[in-house]
């Protein structure tokens, strides 16, 4: 290996081949994925994101809550998310073409949030927000900070920000079919 | 050039006769040490954000600093890993690959100035990136979190600080070249390609929806194999026949192991998305890269651990202060590529994904391995470059048996409790609760894993900065043991 040519080609091989093979190969197996019905004539799914959820979106990635969340079901047989009711199907790549960021995660100090807008009420979300340990999840932060005392200071109200975070995370749903996941009737 | 002491306890002494520096050491004084004290700066504010993240984690309401914004868990938990990695991590490096291939090639840095503006930008910006993220402006990628503006500063930075070695192996006077300098080369170079790439898949140019996901795991696994992985190894390949004074055992496997190396880190990234919703296919090449990146394990171990076996090298290795850190860390080495090649299987993922067993396999390999290998190698260069003693030998005993055990308790604690939390999670009897409270004795350990961390990095900062200011004063002379 005296040759610096022929070690600086291989390592350059050893980066860009998995990235071609891995990447760019990916990108042109998923990247031309879009909304799509479950069958013909039915519904778009994913749904488009409501502007606020995309604000609220921001929100989330600002405060780093993808440290603790993940974003992703695995199917059944792998793991227990589906029997724990994180989702009632596996994530699939279609379910995140809407997504500007994918935040999948990598870590679940919390639960899946995957389907999470579809098994929380907006009541029961800031008051975790707000009072973690009242809201009997006593290792979660706590995000009071988003929220405020009215004018005359009698009560509490959200910020913007806690308001999109909210939103983002009620409209965060996998509980509708698409052609690679189709739900049991 | 070998330095043991007889009361078989690492005394952390400098080398015998002449401290004079090199011409070549001397060129590269001024850079080398801008970059190690940076790096032990940044490592010391990694270390504290580490206590304060494991306090949090898992405590009531967010424990410390439970209402304030700026620290949330979310914050520090991102800041300290990238302190870890781009502060101390890219900084010993940069440091350690500069010497290291300045000693191999013979090479004298004419440029120094070049470099050290490298180093001062590559600080400026990660300086930059910290403050944003604590102020919210985080991308949400793991080791991608810097706001994308800081991506293109780091990645000039690095070709002004991180490429000297491959001018440095260009440049060498004769053919004759090194197991360590090949995985430095490959290092310096592998780097800024996939940061790059990585940089514009994930952040400016995004990929479509879960292909960020795969382009992050190829940066992440790159990351952490093409580039501190390779740079530890070189060090390995370096200190232990420098310091035992023999060749490396079964060196005529070295060139095999290296292309391998290279060969299969690349498409490790997909196991870490077993499971996900990624294509099959790509989650089966990371599993089978993961099985196949058991060939340089095996070949570094019997390169390593075959030399360390002969001759007594393990009893010499224990009484001599580099070799016993750089000993660690190739022991953590092989360890990682089992773990790595086993549990990417799906069976075994599927247990421990999600929990904390991924951290600890990424703290295996950079805090158990690379991290001791640089620890090591401090104790070997700096006594050359700054031509004085270490201050206290009862530091350098602290450093290591708090680094130690602080590394054996963090590795306890993240990958026995993320075995016993993905257990647990795996009976969906077991609620999210349950599962927490029988975790928090592991949490207990993190926590005092963490605290011994930081002690061991405080005597080791003190120890080294103490060093290299007596260094600066004339005449110095450090204490004798």
């Amino acid at each position: 290996m005296k040759n610096l040519n022929t070690l600086l080609a291989g390592v350059f091989l050893a980066v860009a081949l998995p990235f071609g093979a891995l990447v760019i190969s990916s990108q042109a197996q998923l990247g031309s994925l879009g909304r799509a019905p479950a069958e013909d004539g039915g519904p778009l799914f994913p749904s488009r994101e409501p502007g606020l959820a995309i604000q609220g979106r921001a929100v989330y990635v600002s405060l780093g809550c993808v440290s603790c969340h993940t974003q992703q079901v695995r199917p059944a047989g792998q793991g227990s998310d589906i029997a724990r009711g994180y989702g009632v199907r596996g994530s699939v790549a279609r379910d995140y073409v809407q997504q500007k960021q994918a935040l999948l995660g990598d870590r679940r100090l919390g639960p899946d949030l995957a389907n999470y807008g579809a098994r929380t009420s907006k009541i029961d979300l800031e008051a975790l927000l707000r009072d973690p340990a009242a809201s009997g999840a006593a290792s979660h932060p706590s995000y009071s900070y988003l929220y405020g005392r009215s004018a005359d200071g009698k009560s509490i109200v959200p910020s913007e920000r806690a308001v999109a975070l909210v939103a983002y995370l009620k409209s965060l749903r996998q509980d509708y079919s698409s052609p690679e996941a189709k739900l049991k009737q | 050039m070998t330095q043991e002491n007889r009361s078989g306890r690492p005394q952390g002494r400098p080398p015998e006769g002449d401290s004079r520096l090199s011409r070549v050491e001397a060129q590269l004084r001024g850079p080398f040490l801008l970059f190690f004290v940076s790096a032990v700066i940044w490592l010391l504010a990694a270390s504290i954000l580490g206590v304060v993240a494991a306090l949090q984690q898992g405590a009531v309401a967010g424990g410390p600093f439970r209402d304030c914004e700026v620290f949330t868990f979310g914050h520090v938990a991102s800041v300290q890993r990238n302190l870890f990695v781009y502060g101390w991590g890219f900084n010993a490096f940069f440091a350690l690959n500069l010497w290291l291939l300045s000693q191999l090639g013979r090479f004298e840095l004419r440029n120094g100035w070049l470099a050290t503006l490298g180093g001062a930008v590559w600080n400026l910006a990660l300086t930059y990136g910290v403050v944003q993220i604590f102020a919210g402006h985080q991308t949400g990628f793991g080791l991608l979190d810097f706001p994308r503006e800081v991506g293109p500063v780091l990645a000039v930075a690095f070709l002004l600080a991180g490429f000297w070695p491959i001018v440095a192996f260009a440049r060498r006077p004769t053919g004759h070249n090194f197991a360590s300098q090949w995985f430095v080369v490959g290092a310096s170079f592998a780097f800024p390609l996939t940061y790059l790439l990585a940089q514009l898949l994930v952040l400016w140019q995004p990929a479509s929806g879960v292909v960020q996901a795969v382009a992050h795991s190829w940066f992440i696994s790159n990351l952490l194999l093409l580039w501190v992985s390779a740079s530890a190894l070189a060090a390995v390949y370096y200190f232990l026949p420098k310091v035992l004074g023999r060749t490396i055992s079964g060196y005529y496997l070295a060139p095999v192991g290296f292309w391998t190396f290279f060969l299969f880190a690349g498409w490790t990234g997909p196991a870490a998305l077993v499971g996900g919703p990624v294509p099959l296919w790509l989650q089966s090449v990371g599993i089978v890269a993961g099985a196949m990146l058991m060939v340089p394990v095996i070949i570094t171990a019997i390169n390593f651990h075959g030399t360390l076996s002969s001759e007594g090298g393990w009893a010499r290795a224990w009484n001599d202060t580099t070799l016993r850190f750089v000993s660690f860390g190739a022991i953590a080495f092989t360890l990682f590529g089992v773990l790595n090649a086993v549990f990417g299987f799906r069976g075994y993922n599927a247990v421990v994904r999600f929990t904390s067993f991924a951290a600890g396999q990424e703290q295996l390999l950079t805090y158990a391995f690379a991290t001791m290998v640089l620890f090591g190698a401090a104790y070997f260069v700096l006594p050359r470059l700054t031509g004085s003693l270490w201050p206290s030998a009862k530091l350098v005993h602290v450093h290591f048996w708090a680094t130690a055990l602080g590394a054996l308790g963090m590795l306890a604690g993240l990958l026995l409790g993320g075995w016993q939390e993905g257990k647990l999670l795996a009976d969906s009897a077991v609620s999210l609760q349950q599962v927490v409270k029988a975790g928090s004795a592991w949490n207990f350990v993190l926590i005092i894993s963490a605290v011994l961390l930081l002690v061991g990095h405080v005597a080791f900062a003190l120890n080294a900065f103490g060093m290299i200011l007596k260094s600066s004063a004339p005449a110095s002379e450090g204490r004798h043991d």
